[in-house]
């Protein structure tokens, strides 16, 4: 495998270059597929893991012509291969899945940031910060996530990081974090709220969906208003650590409690083994459904069969086959264990793919895991 | 017990119930027709039958709950049963109810009997056998009175460790044969084959038993598998694809895989995987995660066997070629 550093430098620059067309407003500067195909070869000829994957698909890389010619890297791969163009000791970065009773963490090294934030807060200020009031920024940024230096290997930290460089107007401090020691420190945020209230300051709140349950256990009926104008992202499952609540009903629990219209309530969906991310929109459209999740133009979520892994017709539920332009020096195209299907202009997120309990008395992997299929895996 | 064995002998004889079995197990019928004629216990020794009566807790009664299970267990099941007690009832697997329905009929005896509606909540006294997984034995524990006693047999794996000093040909051999049976669908399946020795053994070993899965492919052919063993499969084959090797037949596929990685699990239905490791020891920390579920261990030298396994008294050890055979002295995974 070689590493060839000029090709990478010149993939991430025509990725960027999406990125910025985005936020200008222009028309995207060269088809999705054209970059596609090049990154797909790329990473063929770097990542000696995925020329393997081609070759048992048949798939020779100089046949690719579109973007789904390219087989894709399941997630369980990024927990058995280091899946990187780059040798190790150029790596910035790297980003790790949760852990799992087997011992299996995912990781997605990368030797720049750069992309992944350009693209993570393009994408994010539309989904966040646009509609009717817009949110004023810079405003609070208010984090229920531990901070990167309790979480260094934590992609979603890493990304409300970005996001509070970019909205809340400057590097966050430790204090803008309100997880602690996996404890979520509500006096603390209380007393953030109250300032934002008095200053008739407007605040984005990320969380995940973890932390917000919490946070509704802890706060029962008594509510906890945030600002008027003030934006709410929550991402993520629940992997069994607390009680579950459907993402509707946590929709319409939050904004009660934080004194908000449901569609100030925005769900991400992401993943460590991406760089994009995915946004119900809306608050950017007041014709957006909830749970209907919309895709950056630099990134595709496709409904693709369970076993044959060709795309599915739209309306029909598929696993996510993720393509993502922004994961230059990693797996262009990602193969997850979440079910999804098209809808609109974007998809909905359908959970984990149910399972029926296996023939015989032979374990399944899921059994040993401790863990049925339920909610998309985060970050 | 010498007539429950008599009549699974009754029942293995009779070709009638190979079609229904084929139905209800998925296994194909040569699968079928292997499974009772090689891998159902008929023939036990004195001792074994010993040691299976001086295990069991004597019980006013027993009600045994088949859920998941291969077909030929549910002999094992009953003679647990009734070494324990003179009166008891069996409710058989809903999916698969052929195997045990026949072998009550051809008992023929007031004391063992079918209830195929079988409430927990109502059992009165004395112990349910309840064998299935996790979360079908947590819901019998949870609804059974206290006065009633619940043993559980989970699911389970098995792992077959290749020694530096088997002979290829003979080990592949009989890992083939310990794999296809009940199309892995066993606790005691092998679905990890650890090779002492470095990559280009496993490798070698990998390849041969690919070859030799092939040729048992034509004798006994794999059954159906279901929608989610199928998606399973090729899960699993496509993350091999990347992160190590595959060796594919029309009914089975072969991964080589690496002792550096976290412990990887094949799903059922003839998927292998294979590593390699220096020593017995790196292989019980490799499968350390994944300890707990293992109920079989298979190699031809007791010593290496039992490291593997890192002593645990739960684990069936055996020679390579008899995971799927063992002795009728108690339950499956004395657990």
């Amino acid at each position: 495998m070689t590493w060839d550093p000029a090709a990478s430098d010149a993939l991430h620059a025509r990725a960027l270059a999406f990125v910025r067309a985005f936020e200008a407003g222009d028309a995207m500067p060269e088809p999705f597929d054209a970059l596609a195909v090049d990154l797909a070869r790329f990473q063929a000829g770097s990542v000696a893991g995925y020329g393997r994957l081609c070759e048992a698909h048949g798939a020779p890389p100089l046949g690719f012509r579109t973007a789904s010619d390219a087989p894709a890297v399941p997630t369980e791969a990024f927990k058995l291969s280091r899946i990187a163009t780059f040798p190790e000791s150029l790596a910035h970065v790297t980003f790790r899945t949760s852990g799992t009773t087997l011992g299996a963490r995912g990781s997605h090294a990368m030797r720049t940031v750069a992309t992944y934030d350009a693209a993570a807060v393009a994408f994010g200020r539309r989904a966040l910060t646009l509609g009717t009031p817009p949110l004023r920024t810079p405003c609070p940024v208010l984090m229920l996530a531990p901070s990167p230096l309790e979480a260094p290997d934590s992609s979603l930290s890493h990304m409300m990081q970005c996001f509070a460089c970019a909205f809340g107007g400057g590097a966050p401090r430790e204090t803008d974090y309100f997880i602690r020691d996996g404890v979520l420190e509500l006096a603390m945020l209380d007393a953030r709220v109250s300032e934002a209230i008095v200053r008739r300051q407007s605040v984005l709140v990320l969380g995940t969906s973890f932390a917000f349950v919490h946070l509704l256990d802890a706060v029962g009926d008594a509510g906890f208003r945030l600002p008027a104008g003030s934006r709410v992202m929550q991402t993520g499952g629940f992997k069994g650590r607390t009680r579950e609540v459907e993402p509707a009903p946590l929709r319409s629990d939050l904004a009660r409690a934080f004194g908000l219209d449901p569609r100030a309530i925005v769900g991400e969906y992401g993943m460590t083994e991406l760089s994009s991310q995915f946004y119900e929109g809306t608050v950017e459209s007041v014709s957006a459904e909830p749970g209907v999740y919309l895709e950056p133009p630099w990134a595709r979520v496709v409904p693709v069969h369970p076993e044959s892994l060709a795309r599915v017709a739209d309306g029909e539920d598929g696993i996510a086959r993720i393509e993502d332009l922004m994961n230059v020096d990693s797996a262009f195209a990602v193969l997850t264990a979440d079910r999804v299907r098209r809808r609109g202009a974007g998809f909905e997120l359908l959970g984990r793919w149910p399972g029926a309990p296996p023939r015989g008395c032979s374990i399944a992997v899921e059994e040993m895991l401790g863990v049925q299929p339920k909610a998309p895996v985060t970050r | 017990m010498r007539r429950l064995l008599a009549a699974a002998r009754l029942v293995a004889r009779d070709l009638a119930i190979v079609a229904p079995l084929v139905e209800s197990t998925g296994l194909s019928r040569e699968g079928v027709v292997l499974a009772l004629a090689r891998y159902l216990e008929l023939d036990p020794s004195d001792e074994d039958l010993a040691s299976l009566v001086t295990r069991a807790v004597p019980s006013s009664r027993v009600h045994v709950i088949l859920s998941a299970n291969v077909f030929t267990a549910a002999l094992r099941a009953l003679a647990v049963a009734w070494a324990s007690s003179e009166h008891v009832t069996v409710r058989p697997s809903r999916r698969d109810p052929v195997f045990t329905r026949a072998l009550v009929r051809a008992l023929d005896d007031d004391r063992l009997v079918v209830e195929e509606s079988m409430d927990v909540a109502d059992v009165e006294e004395g112990e349910i056998h309840v064998y299935g997984r996790d979360d079908t034995m947590d819901s019998v524990r949870r609804a059974a009175r206290p006065a009633v006693v619940v043993r559980g047999h989970g699911a389970g794996m098995g792992v077959a460790f290749v020694g530096r000093a088997d002979e290829r040909d003979g080990a592949v051999r009989a890992i083939a044969d310990d794999v296809v049976v009940f199309d892995q669908r066993g606790c005691l399946s092998p679905r990890v084959v650890i090779v002492e020795g470095g990559s280009p053994r496993a490798l070698d070993i990998a390849e041969s038993l690919s070859a030799r899965l092939s040729t048992l492919e034509r004798a006994v052919p794999r059954g159906t598998l279901s929608d989610d063993e199928r998606r399973a499969s090729g899960r699993y084959v496509e993350t091999m694809s990347f992160a190590g090797q595959v060796l594919r037949g029309s009914a089975h596929a072969v991964a080589v895989g690496d002792a550096a990685t976290p412990v990887v699990v094949p799903p059922t239905g003839r998927h292998v995987h294979v590593l390699a490791v220096r020593q017995p020891d790196e292989a019980r920390r490799w499968l350390a995660p994944v300890a707990r579920s293992i109920v079989a261990v298979g190699c031809n030298d007791e010593a290496s066997g039992r490291s593997v396994a890192g002593g645990a008294e739960h684990v069936r050890l055996s020679r390579l070629g008899w995971m799927q055979r063992p002795p009728l002295d108690g339950p499956v995974d004395l657990r």
